[in-house]
């Protein structure tokens, strides 16, 4: 129209060329634009509001976290295994660094001086200004917070980080955060490391009942929210604040002791020195009556408060090992890692080989297929089997000969228990196998439990071919784990009723208050109770007769029971070329009122031990020892046979003060004898030993009545080889005296095999030598 | 004007004598009380969002000007505001002949001024640009009068060429060389907004005077053309363009402004976070009670709220026209649109950065964003248009 408008040239067009033109510019800027603009805010305002009003409300709001405390870990005598104590993270805000014009260089370098870092990792991060939160260090411990508080405090000092006298120039540090956190302590480092585990950086378990009960534990953080403006500072007129409360985690109380972990890690440790263990062992202690876990080990241990760190050994491999990458040596110090972390009780499956026996005697017993009174058994050496080539050999080649229940018990004799297997028939076997739940894991609370392996039932029920029943029968040709055996066996000794394992009776509120507590549970009853005695009193002639093959696991004053196991490790053979024995035993006493199991499992022992390979060379005496100590413990007192009293070691009386004849009086009574009076004072002046030494009884002691006790070094005398009485008369001769560990066993066979004082070394007289006694002729794949 | 000469029909031809005589003053008619009221009403909001933006910067004065008194800039805002409205009405009572009388010089001393703007000592700098001049107890961009004296004097000079405005000697050469001396003079300041605004209200003024509309099209091919060069030469022109098309992707520096912004109008929604409430404004908004300022009414009044003040203005511009095309002279017309074409500028260029329609350019929303001398220029500009009213006829 303007193109017409402009071929039209009479006067008032130019006019009236204006007023359309004005009135199209009304049009466009009138009305046109701002329809365009009302389109686009109604883009922004109402279609991508949601998107806008969230990313808006991310950066007005400001959370801060309050960490719920992590819930305590007790033993069952509420000693504390594993505890939480506040530390805190530092961190910076490089955002508000740079909005308030701080300086970077001065604050990274404040804070890698403070805490140890390096000074460019610090400074890298104070450059990522759009980042509120770069985290500094973790768990920092309070007096270096404070140091880090003062730092951020920058007294008489300008943002940035220049001294300035006038104190309104001075700011303190925005950039610089300190956050609460909490770290977790455990006061007994490595002990019973495999079960109570670890948390990771972020406080949450990693392994062990921390991750098994990490939510129970944890509890639930509590957060604050609060709107604030662009420097971090509270938003006026804007009382916008929400709180979350943190609800802290729960204790626990274990069934776990303290005392009895010690003691099996104890005697664990030695048994590793002792036997030269190339793959560590494990152990269980087990209330029998409840199925709770009074202890559990798995070699080698880890600190706790330092789970990253392997041992020196693993680390030699490591450094020795031909890797030529970071990364490899990354994979291969993992490995290491995961070994020393990896719970053997729990984890790894084996032979059980003889121990299992026990089993197939309280299904033999059960299911009627044999008699304590009347079965008997004839044992050549070996047994034909149908379906093998080759005959099955008995652990002694010349054969047992004839044999009641109790002897094949007692010699653990592969062909007698051979035939019982075969005379409870595979079908039946398989269901006492899945009646102690051997098929199943056995739901301890406790991750990391691994599954049995078993033949399938096709070739298990095969009836032409009989060899898987007659080896399962021995505890051989399937694997399964420590922690399946101990509770399966604790059926057998606790009147038949199998038990779920478990480690935590108790769960306590943040209060101390109880929240809910945990009763044993009975699975099932296997076996009934008179099975169960009849299986405790021959089971406890392996342990207490002498020709047993479990004597080294004998305790004076107790009555065990138990069975030794030694198995090979043919997966191992086929890997390495190398034969690997596994020894173990599983003893649990008294046999007449079963309280605790204890179950010993020896990998692999080297050529460094004296010893023989044998589950009752190594494992039967490492059993004795936990029980020895154990026992006596737990409450269970003595009862002394007939002179078994004479085999415990007693404590020496005090004499000093007393006359002469008073003095001797004591000693008869406490079981020791006088030696010799030495001077004519009218009252004991000294005596050797000492008061409250433990020495062996029957000792004899001197008096002095007035002179001193001679100094002069005697030369230790060759103690090796000896019965215990024999060996304390001769230590005796040198005017030293023993004290027994080991199987403190009167016996023909048992004798003297270490002393703590090799001999020809002079020592003081009076010295007290230690000597281990043990029945060596235990030995065999029994 | 006489009342007879208001009875009779007003034509361009007999209102030629008029056009250069302002003996007539006395016995005017009223003034357009809709304009009036409307600009009234927009200026009333505009002081009250001053106030509901500026009050968290003013309190937590970050850049040491306020003291933390909350109520720093509404108080100086709406002072300016009280002598604007009698800026407005003592502008509106000056006839036409006056203002065309004085147009020359009003050019000359926007020339003038902008030429001190540059010497040190006078012009402030700020920001890399010298924009502003110090008087005091206030101070004020040349570049504003740079406006309102093109829009006058093109006003002049169109009426005297007349016809003459189809030719190329008339109708592009002395405006040509007028704005080209005034973008030089803004080039070296420099001041970008002010070059769009300027060359924009020039255009204008050359589209209403007949200026025939094929040099449009060629100065619109020009103008794509300078662009394109703009893009080609300045990295910063370039960095402005991807902070357009790319906000979010350097939020915490080149998109800082237009991210904030587009998160104040989003969090507004329908209903808005009501007035007082932005959150927005709490440091995160930069400039939120100056060019941003509309960012806070959407955040604050959503979407209804910001329509009602966008339609406020579109019948401000439209009443603006309308008086324009009503106008009992061509000089009058030609200043009226030309005022109104400014103020609408302002508005759509204003309110199409915030909503990051357009790249990031310094402009203010008039009788909203904080500014004392830009708002008196303002309403004098509203005034001139209500002066403008007192000539139209009141028959409708």
């Amino acid at each position: 129209m303007f193109k017409k408008r402009r071929e039209n040239k009479s006067p008032a067009s130019p006019n009236r060329m204006m007023l359309r033109r004005t009135l199209f510019l009304m049009i466009v800027c009138g009305i046109v634009a701002f329809i365009a603009l009302a389109v686009r805010l109604f883009q922004l305002q109402i279609l991508d509001h949601d998107t806008y009003e969230s990313a808006a409300v991310e950066q007005q709001l400001r959370q801060t976290t309050v960490s719920a405390q992590r819930g305590t870990i007790y033993d069952r005598n509420m000693n504390i295994l594993a505890m939480s104590a506040s530390v805190s993270n530092i961190y910076i805000s490089p955002a508000e660094i740079k909005m308030n014009e701080e300086n970077p260089a001065y604050i990274a370098q404040g804070l890698a001086d403070i805490l140890g870092l390096d000074y460019n990792d610090v400074y890298q991060k104070t450059l990522n200004t759009e980042s509120w939160y770069a985290t500094v260090a973790r768990k920092v411990e309070d007096d270096v917070t404070d140091k880090v508080r003062e730092f951020k405090e920058n007294a008489g000092r300008n943002a940035m980080g220049e001294p300035v006298a006038d104190e309104s120039e001075h700011k303190s540090l925005t950039g610089v955060k300190i956050e609460e956190a909490s770290k977790r302590y455990y006061p007994y480092g490595s002990l019973a490391s495999h079960v109570i585990g670890f948390v990771g950086s972020d406080d949450h378990g990693l392994s062990g009942l921390e991750f098994y009960y990490d939510d129970v534990l944890s509890g639930t953080d509590g957060r604050i929210v609060r709107a604030t403006n662009a420097n971090g500072t509270d938003m006026m007129f804007t009382d916008f604040e929400d709180y979350y409360d943190a609800v802290d985690g729960q204790s626990m109380v274990l069934t776990l002791d303290q005392t009895v972990q010690y003691y099996l890690e104890k005697h664990l440790e030695t048994a590793s020195e002792t036997y030269d263990l190339q793959d560590g062992a494990a152990g269980i202690v087990m209330d029998v009556n409840t199925g709770g876990i009074l202890g559990m080990a798995s070699l080698g241990n880890f600190d706790l408060n330092d789970y990253l760190t392997i041992s020196p050994e693993a680390q030699e491999r490591v450094d020795r090992a031909d890797i030529h990458t970071e990364e490899e040596r990354d994979t291969l110090l993992e490995e290491e890692r995961q070994l020393q972390w990896r719970n053997k009780a729990l984890s790894d499956t084996y032979e059980p080989g003889s121990v299992f026996k026990i089993i197939t005697l309280a299904a033999g017993l059960e299911s009627g297929a044999v008699d304590p009174d009347t079965s008997a058994f004839y044992c050549g050496g070996s047994i034909d089997v149908l379906g093998r080539t080759d005959p099955l050999n008995c652990a002694n080649i010349y054969g047992h000969g004839n044999l009641n229940l109790a002897d094949a018990a007692k010699y653990s004799c592969n062909v007698a228990f051979v035939t019982i297997g075969l005379q409870i028939g595979a079908e039946q076997f398989y269901q006492y196998i899945r009646a102690f739940g051997l098929f199943d894991k056995t739901g301890i609370d406790l991750t990391g439990e691994s599954g049995s392996l078993w033949w399938t039932e096709d070739v298990f029920f095969d009836k032409t071919n009989l060899s898987q029943l007659a080896a399962a029968a021995f505890g051989q040709t399937f694997t399964i784990t420590p922690i399946q055996l101990i509770t399966a066996v604790s059926a057998v000794a606790n009147g038949g009723y199998l038990m779920e394992p478990y480690f935590v009776s108790e769960f306590l509120n943040s209060d101390g208050t109880v929240a809910s507590q945990r009763e044993p549970t009975v699975v099932r009853q296997v076996i009934s109770e008179q099975t169960s005695k009849t299986c405790c009193e021959i089971l406890e002639g392996v342990v207490g007769s002498k020709d047993g093959t479990g004597v080294n696991a004998y305790v004076p004053g107790y009555r065990v029971a138990g069975k030794t196991g030694t198995s090979e490790d043919v997966v191992y053979e086929a890997v390495h070329g190398t034969k690997k024995y596994i020894c173990s035993f599983l003893g649990f006493a008294p046999a007449d009122d079963p309280q605790v199991a204890v179950l010993v499992v020896l990998e692999n022992p080297g050529p460094e031990t004296q010893y023989s390979v044998s589950g009752g060379q190594m494992a039967a005496p490492t059993v004795g020892a936990v029980l020895r100590d154990i026992l006596p413990y737990l409450g269970v007192s003595p009862e002394y046979a007939d002179g078994e009293e004479a085999l415990v070691d007693q404590r020496v009386p005090r004499l000093v003060g007393k006359t002469p004849a008073e003095a001797e009086a004591v000693l008869t009574d406490s079981g020791f004898t006088l030696k010799q009076t030495v001077g004519s004072g009218a009252a004991v002046t000294a005596q050797v030993p000492a008061a409250n030494a433990k020495v062996a009884a029957g000792s004899e002691i001197i008096l002095y009545c007035g002179e001193e006790p001679p100094t002069e070094p005697v030369e230790m005398p060759d103690l090796l080889g000896l019965s215990y009485e024999v060996a304390r008369i001769r230590a005796g001769w040198a005017g030293l005296y023993i004290r027994g560990e080991g199987t403190m066993m009167k016996s023909d066979y048992v004798l003297t095999v270490s002393q703590s004082v090799e001999p020809g070394m002079p020592v003081e007289p009076g010295t007290i030598v230690t000597v281990t006694l043990n029945d060596g002729t235990k030995t065999g794949i029994f | 004007m006489s009342v007879a000469a208001k009875e009779n029909t007003v034509t361009y031809e007999n209102t030629r004598l008029a056009d250069y005589t302002y003996d007539n003053t006395i016995d005017r008619g009223s003034i357009d009380i809709p304009f009036a009221l409307l600009t009234l009403l927009l200026l009333t909001v505009g002081v009250v969002m001053v106030l509901s933006a500026s009050f968290a910067r003013a309190y937590y004065d970050p850049g040491n000007t306020t003291g933390g008194n909350a109520t720093y800039y509404f108080v100086r805002q709406a002072l300016f505001a009280l002598c604007g409205v009698g800026v407005m009405f003592v502008c509106s009572r000056f006839p036409m002949g006056f203002y065309r009388h004085i147009s020359g010089i009003v050019m000359m001393v926007a020339l003038a001024l902008l030429v001190l703007v540059l010497v040190p000592g006078i012009g402030e700098k700020a920001n890399n640009a010298r924009r502003w001049i110090n008087l005091g107890f206030t101070t004020f961009q040349p570049s504003e009068i740079a406006k309102i004296g093109v829009i006058m004097f093109f006003s002049v000079l169109i009426c005297r060429f007349k016809d003459k405005m189809r030719t190329f000697r008339y109708g592009i050469v002395p405006f040509a060389a007028i704005l080209g001396v005034v973008c030089f003079l803004l080039v070296l300041e420099p001041h970008m907004s002010a070059i769009i605004i300027i060359l924009a209200i020039g255009m204008v003024m050359l589209f209403l005077g007949g200026l025939p509309l094929y040099w449009f099209i060629g100065g619109g091919v020009a103008g794509a053309a300078l662009l394109g060069i703009g893009y080609a030469l300045f990295p910063y022109v370039r960095e402005r363009f991807y902070a357009w098309l790319n906000p979010f992707a350097d939020a915490s520096d080149a998109g800082y402004q237009i991210v904030q912004s587009l998160y104040s109008i989003g969090s507004g929604g329908l209903l808005g976070l009501g007035l007082g409430n932005s959150r927005q404004k709490y440091l995160y908004l930069p400039e939120e009670h100056n060019d941003f300022i509309f960012s806070v009414v959407c955040e604050e009044l959503g979407f209804i709220g910001a329509i009602l003040i966008l339609a406020l203005f579109a019948l401000l511009i439209i009443r603006g026209y309308w008086l324009s095309m009503h106008a009992r002279d061509r000089y009058s017309a030609l200043v009226g649109a030309g005022i109104t074409t400014h103020l609408a500028m302002q508005v759509l260029l204003n309110v199409a950065v915030c909503t990051n329609s357009i790249p990031c350019t310094g402009i203010s929303l008039p009788l909203f964003s904080y500014g004392g001398t830009a708002l008196l220029l303002q309403m004098a500009e509203l005034g001139i248009i209500l002066s403008i009213s007192r000539d139209v006829p009141e028959k409708r």
